[in-house]
């Protein structure tokens, strides 16, 4: 509030008065975000120079030592590839599986689409630990798919602890927020914008492709902006379907930070994994630029 | 009168238990400008849109031309359509927009060049080719979405309450500039409309349609002067409209009045007089009964001057009348209060049997 006097002294009466209760309503979740979110970082950037001495005691002098040597290990770079990649094909697969849900209930109304709505948001209510032990039954080789590809004589398949099962069960357990972000990207499309198109000659294919596509592009960019976020940061659903066999990030951080207790390397990794969201959130501000 | 170019043929639309156009018939012929008028509800839109194909028919033919195209989906009808909320594609610049239907046929890029520059040109959009929908107003989207519909020569245009978005000032300017590109493409149009100013003004044949039913198609004149059904004279312009009881012959007892009528009557009917075409006098001057008209006594309640008309409510017996008189420099001679004979012809007297 201090701060923020002088710049009251100076505005006219119209502006005070806006501007002094928007800084009042916006302190406590900036006092919140200051202690919950900012500190934290803070302090694992001040972690990520310290040294681990040989017993895993946090040694506190200031090296670049973890930076570099990470930064030239290729386990890491592979790691970081591997991370990115698998987390780009389960945002492309969710989205893929949810575009056609989340535009049948765009399209749909009344009770049938309260029911869709909620039939979309009910996994969310359930832990994603119990949806991922789901998938180990569906996916293990005794499971249910195994078990269906032994009737017509194939398999058995390899589903599960390894990067498979961790994009199957990944992509399912990020539908929701794909569909609910697509529903909010949809709120241009009309469906006149369709029958103008199909008047003037296009197939209903073309009008997909030339109309409602790119006007349902701000929905997809929202989309697989979180579902990227998510799935670089997911842990407990590579963890238990990865089986320690599929080294990513997230589970990388845990593996540092709690067995091995190395805290300066889980602390490199974390600023890292902020840096692919920084450029993927980069990335979807110039989409939605390009957009407009 | 040319050939029929639209032959909509005992169509029906129902929607479960409700029947939203029932049984309609209707030919335009080429080269006309249609007007579907008609309240909101009335099955005029959806009957734009099963002739563009948008939504299916449940039973009856469209034929354009000596094509039953009934079952042919909307891509392949080759019909210009303009919508009410002009459906501009957002992402799209005008040019763009324009260029939309012509890319989907396959024209070359130099071609689609100048059909583009031409549309722009007749709808008078130059130098906004660049722009995006948003950036324009109303009347400019408006002008785009008619150089849209127009650019890709469809053998007919439907336009669906188009002026409707318009403030009064631009909805004028915007009724001659279509009549004109109209008149100019001799293209058969069907124009969707809820009003009865723009369906006489713009159009050569008007079908007033009223609950899902087609109540007349005919002149603008025709409609006006001779309307077929008591709704039709309700709707277009402004009327007076009392009950009466006919005895099968040509005159009605309208309270202390006695009526003649074109012609006998029997049975509850609704009897119908245009505002301008009563006719005030003083109790001293009354016409002489010579059987060509109509006459009541009755007292002025309100005189209200409205610009070109002036407007007096006339109380008669429990009726009251409104009488419109076109303002003339000599004014007014009467006043409120006045004690009047009012008088209009037997042709004047719209009678209507009601429907059961």
């Amino acid at each position: 509030m201090t701060a923020a006097a002088p710049a009251l002294a100076r505005g006219n009466a119209e502006q005070r008065s806006p501007l002094a209760l928007a800084a009042l309503l916006l302190l406590p979740i900036a006092i919140v975000n200051a202690i919950g979110f900012l500190l934290p970082i803070i302090n694992l950037l001040k972690l990520s120079f310290y040294q681990s001495s040989e017993t895993g005691a946090l040694v506190e002098i200031f090296t670049f030592n973890t930076w570099l040597r990470i930064a030239t290990d290729t386990f890491y770079i592979q790691m970081l590839v591997r991370t990115t990649l698998i987390s780009l094909l389960i945002t492309l697969l969710t989205l893929l599986v949810s575009y056609p849900i989340a535009f049948f209930i765009y399209r749909s109304t009344g009770a049938l689409r309260s029911i869709m709505v909620v039939l979309v948001i009910s996994p969310l209510l359930t832990s994603a630990v119990v949806r991922t032990y789901g998938w180990v039954a569906i996916l293990s080789e005794q499971g249910l798919v195994n078990n269906l590809l032994s009737f017509i004589g194939a398999g058995p398949y390899r589903l599960i602890f390894n990067a498979t099962g961790i994009v199957i069960g990944l992509t399912e357990i990020l539908m929701p927020y794909m569909i609910l972000s697509l529903m909010a990207g949809f709120g241009r499309l009309d469906h006149r914008y369709e029958e103008a198109s199909l008047s003037l000659g296009a197939s209903p294919l073309r009008t997909f492709l030339t109309v409602t596509l790119p006007l349902t592009l701000p929905g997809i960019a929202l989309g697989c902006l979180l579902c990227f976020v998510i799935a670089v940061s997911a842990f407990i659903t590579p963890q238990l379907l990865g089986g320690g066999r599929v080294f990513l990030l997230a589970t990388e951080i845990y593996h540092q930070a709690i067995v091995t207790l190395n805290w300066p390397v889980a602390a490199v990794l974390s600023m890292i994994v902020l840096i692919v969201f920084g450029a993927a959130l980069a990335l979807y501000a110039r989409a939605l630029q390009a957009l407009e | 009168m040319a050939d029929a170019h639209l032959v909509v043929d005992g169509v029906t639309k129902t929607y479960q238990a409700f029947t939203a156009v029932e049984d309609l018939s209707l030919t335009v012929p080429r080269g006309k400008l249609v007007a579907l008028l008609g309240p909101s509800g009335c099955g005029k839109s959806t009957t734009l849109r099963m002739i563009a194909g948008l939504v299916p028919v449940s039973s009856g033919r469209i034929v354009v031309g000596d094509r039953d195209i009934t079952g042919t989906p909307p891509h392949r009808r080759d019909i210009g359509l303009v919508f009410q909320s002009y459906a501009l594609f957002p992402h799209l610049s005008v040019a763009q927009n324009i260029a939309f239907g012509l890319k989907t046929r396959g024209l070359g890029r130099a071609e689609i060049a100048r059909k583009v520059e031409d549309a722009i040109r007749l709808v008078h959009l130059q130098g906004l080719a660049e722009r995006y929908p948003k950036q324009l107003s109303g009347g400019q989207q408006q002008r785009v979405a008619l150089a849209r519909a127009l650019v890709i020569e469809p053998s007919m245009l439907l336009l669906d309450e188009p002026l409707s978005n318009l403030d009064a000032k631009l909805r004028d300017q915007m009724r001659n500039e279509i009549r004109d590109i109209q008149q100019r493409l001799a293209i058969t149009t069907v124009f969707v409309t809820h009003d009865q100013v723009e369906a006489l003004a713009m159009c050569d044949l008007v079908a007033v349609m009223n609950q899902g039913r087609l109540e007349q198609v005919g002149t603008p004149l025709d409609v006006y002067e001779r309307p077929a059904t008591a709704f039709v004279a309700g709707f277009v312009g402004r009327t007076n409209r009392f009950e009466a009881r006919g005895r099968g012959d040509n005159t009605v007892t309208l309270g202390q009045a006695s009526l003649r009528l074109p012609r006998p009557v029997s049975g509850r009917i609704d009897i119908m007089i245009r505002p301008h075409r009563i006719r005030l006098h003083p109790l001293t001057q009354a016409p002489a009964a010579d059987g060509q008209t109509n006459q009541a006594r009755g007292t002025i309640r309100r005189i209200t001057f409205v610009g070109d008309v002036i407007q007096a409510d006339v109380q008669m017996c429990d009726a009251v009348l409104a009488v419109e008189t076109a303002t003339s420099q000599a004014g007014y001679p009467f006043s409120e209060g006045a004690e009047i004979v009012a008088s209009w012809r037997v042709d004047d007297t719209l009678a209507f049997e009601a429907k059961p």
